[in-house]
């Protein structure tokens, strides 16, 4: 029943009693059952640390078993993809620790941390590997209530193709799960939509070059997933397929995490765009559809209409001439 | 290895506007009416960081001092007259085109010259290739950047527009090696087989960009640095700023006003996106396209379309 890891990021400084993700909302990890629980995630004790896990698979809705890496949150079956999703509210000061092995590192995708948490290793440092510490404390403020993402930062081609990636929210000040940021618009549900691809022989090889990073060259996808599901895994996915009462809102945080841009439908409906990369938009606008590219982030408000059901979509689009390489679909139902 | 930077200027120390690097192609006289630009078509046998030696066709200038990467730069100002002179030293017929200046522009055949005269647009950032050959000349390296500045040496983006400190001009292209080996060969090849191994700022990649004094963005703490963004390359790039969020200014000179301040630009085909980066911190931060396989040359992590920004 868990779609979506949650992670609680610790308070820096906090009192070590963050062991579990609380805050008083309770329940809300039912996964799109409830219309008033604002979240469809399911919540989980919070560590004070993710951990690097290699032994990962997929299972794709033909069936296939696909090798996958992934930052875990150390409880049972945390091998998913995309990685768990990190929360925290705004002018939070932030940490958590990566504890690895092998060379990894956390790149926070957007957050416009300082150099040394900036998780690269030509400008700051990995994890784990020859000469490196295996564990780090990641330190940064988040100052923008906002949609992120985050990703490993070694041999990056590879590693987030293997699925080392995932979302940070950022939540407002007060840390209310029903506004996108600070006296921002309000919201009854919200979605995460991680746009996915997978180029299987980009998981299975590539190993061994010089200097023991991967060699790999010419992506070519052959699933085409929302929140790593494709097919009917997506279309049944309760933390992606959309439900929602009439005329409530709900909010979609579109998360570029594919090599792939993609075109995000709700069906025809219109929806109001809302955020892009952390910032309110200059101005919103009425779309009823978003081309999000990668490392882009789009948050929308669509405001369920009086009944039915819709099929929301990403279409992705080949980077040469924009040709459409594949979808995923799922439902979008007013309840 | 031969190769130029190309396309920095910056104001620092200057009260002028001063274009270092680029291909200094014109007076930077305020008043200047007419200025002549001279290009070679040719093609050359680039050395890639990998060790490879691959061909490529470029636009080089008079001087002979192009960039020795896959393109030159012009630099012009807003009314400017500017005739420029391409001659050809390829295999078959090219031509000049800049987008949103002049298209549908006569041919030059192998041997010869012709001079393309325009008049220097309305200020922003331009694209200039060959569109004879299908995309095979972008692909190939037939493209470059064209700067165009206000008429009055503000150091605007234009006129009335965004002021800067400094700025940079990245230009972005990548290349599909079979393509350039099959050109080189005589061969014929199909561009709808067309996926890039290598990939380039300002003709460089990484690490290569981090000492290239034009693409090693250096900046001030507090300042205000405009990043022209060029894509002359056949894939759209996703630019990914680490550190910073930047606020768009114009896409191919549209002003945008919706989606303004973005981590993440993306650089549609033929595009040119302007951006101004306020320098809010102190550190040295990677610029990438989030298309990450682009941050490689032949499969190899990290090099490719990487550029470092270095504030202090």
């Amino acid at each position: 029943m868990f779609e979506l890891k949650k992670v609680k990021m610790m308070r820096w400084g906090g009192d070590n009693d963050g062991g579990r993700w609380g805050g008083g909302s309770g329940g809300g990890g039912t996964g799109g059952g409830s219309a008033t629980g604002g979240r469809t995630f399911t919540f989980l004790p919070a560590p004070t640390s993710v951990n690097v896990r290699m032994e990962g698979s997929a299972t794709m809705a033909n069936g296939a078993s696909i090798r996958t890496w992934s930052f875990g949150g150390g409880f049972n079956n945390d091998r998913t993809v995309p990685s768990p999703v990190f929360e925290a509210n705004q002018g939070e000061d932030v940490r958590i620790t990566l504890n690895s092995m092998m060379e990894h590192s956390i790149h926070f995708h957007g957050l416009d941390v300082d150099q040394q948490n900036d998780g690269v290793p030509a400008t700051s440092f990995a994890v784990g590997g020859m000469g490196n510490s295996n564990s780090y404390t990641y330190r940064f403020n988040a100052p923008h209530a906002g949609t992120y993402m985050y990703h490993c930062h070694v041999d990056t081609h590879k590693h987030f193709e293997m699925g080392m990636f995932g979302t940070v929210i950022i939540r407002p000040t007060d840390g209310s799960t029903n506004r996108a940021w600070d006296n921002g618009p309000t919201f009854d549900k919200e979605y995460i939509w991680q746009l996915t691809t997978f180029d299987t022989s980009w998981h299975s090889g590539g190993m061994g070059g010089m200097g023991g990073g991967a060699v790999l060259q010419r992506y070519r996808p052959n699933y085409f997933m929302i929140n790593g599901k494709d097919g009917a895994n997506a279309q049944n996915d309760s933390a992606t397929a959309i439900s929602a009462g009439a005329g409530q809102k709900v909010l979609v945080r579109i998360n570029g995490t594919s090599y792939l841009p993609g075109i995000v439908r709700m069906g025809g409906l219109p929806f109001e765009v809302i955020a892009s990369d952390g910032r309110p938009l200059a101005q919103s606008f009425i779309a009823t559809e978003v081309m999000c590219a990668p490392g882009e982030r789009y948050d929308i408000i669509l405001t369920m209409p009086s009944s039915g059901q819709y099929t929301g979509s990403i279409e992705y689009r080949d980077i040469r001439n924009g040709k459409t390489l594949g979808s995923a679909t799922t439902t979008l139902t007013v309840v | 290895m031969q190769r130029r930077e190309f396309l920095k200027s910056s104001l620092v120390g200057s009260t002028a506007f001063a274009l270092s690097g680029l291909t200094l192609l014109n007076s930077k006289n305020v008043n200047a009416s007419t200025t002549a630009i001279s290009l070679t078509a040719e093609g050359t046998n680039k050395t890639m960081v990998n060790g490879t030696s691959i061909f490529i066709w470029q636009f080089n200038d008079a001087n002979g001092t192009g960039p020795g990467a896959l393109a030159s730069g012009i630099a012009v100002n807003e009314g400017d007259s500017v005739n420029v002179t391409v001659t050809n030293n390829l295999d078959r017929d090219i031509n000049f085109v800049i987008p949103g200046v002049m298209v549908n522009t006569p041919s030059v055949s192998p041997g010869s010259s012709h001079t393309y005269s325009f008049t220097a647009p309305a200020a922003g950032s331009y694209l200039y290739t060959d569109d004879m050959n299908g995309e095979v000349g972008k692909a190939m390296g037939l493209a470059g950047p064209m700067v165009v500045m206000p008429g009055n040496s503000s150091n605007n983006l234009y006129s009335g527009g965004p002021a800067f400190d400094r700025q940079y001009t990245l230009f972005m292209s990548d290349l599909d090696d079979r393509l350039n080996s099959a050109v080189a060969n005589g061969g014929s090849y199909d561009m709808n087989n067309y996926e890039p191994n290598f990939f380039f700022a300002n003709g460089l990649s990484y690490p290569d960009t981090k000492t290239g004094g034009d693409t090693l963005v250096t900046m001030g703490v507090g300042e205000d640095v405009a990043i022209r963004f060029v894509n002359g390359g056949c894939i759209t790039y996703p630019m990914h700023f680490h550190g910073y969020h930047v606020n768009v200014v114009s896409r191919d000179r549209v002003v945008e006003t919706l989606v303004v301040e973005k981590d993440t630009v993306q650089v549609e085909l033929s595009s040119c996106v302007d951006v101004i980066l306020p320098v809010a911190q102190a550190g040295i931060f990677p610029l990438h396209t989030h298309y990450v396989p682009g941050v490689t040359a032949g499969g190899v992590y990290p090099n490719g379309g990487l550029i470092l920004m270095s504030a202090s």
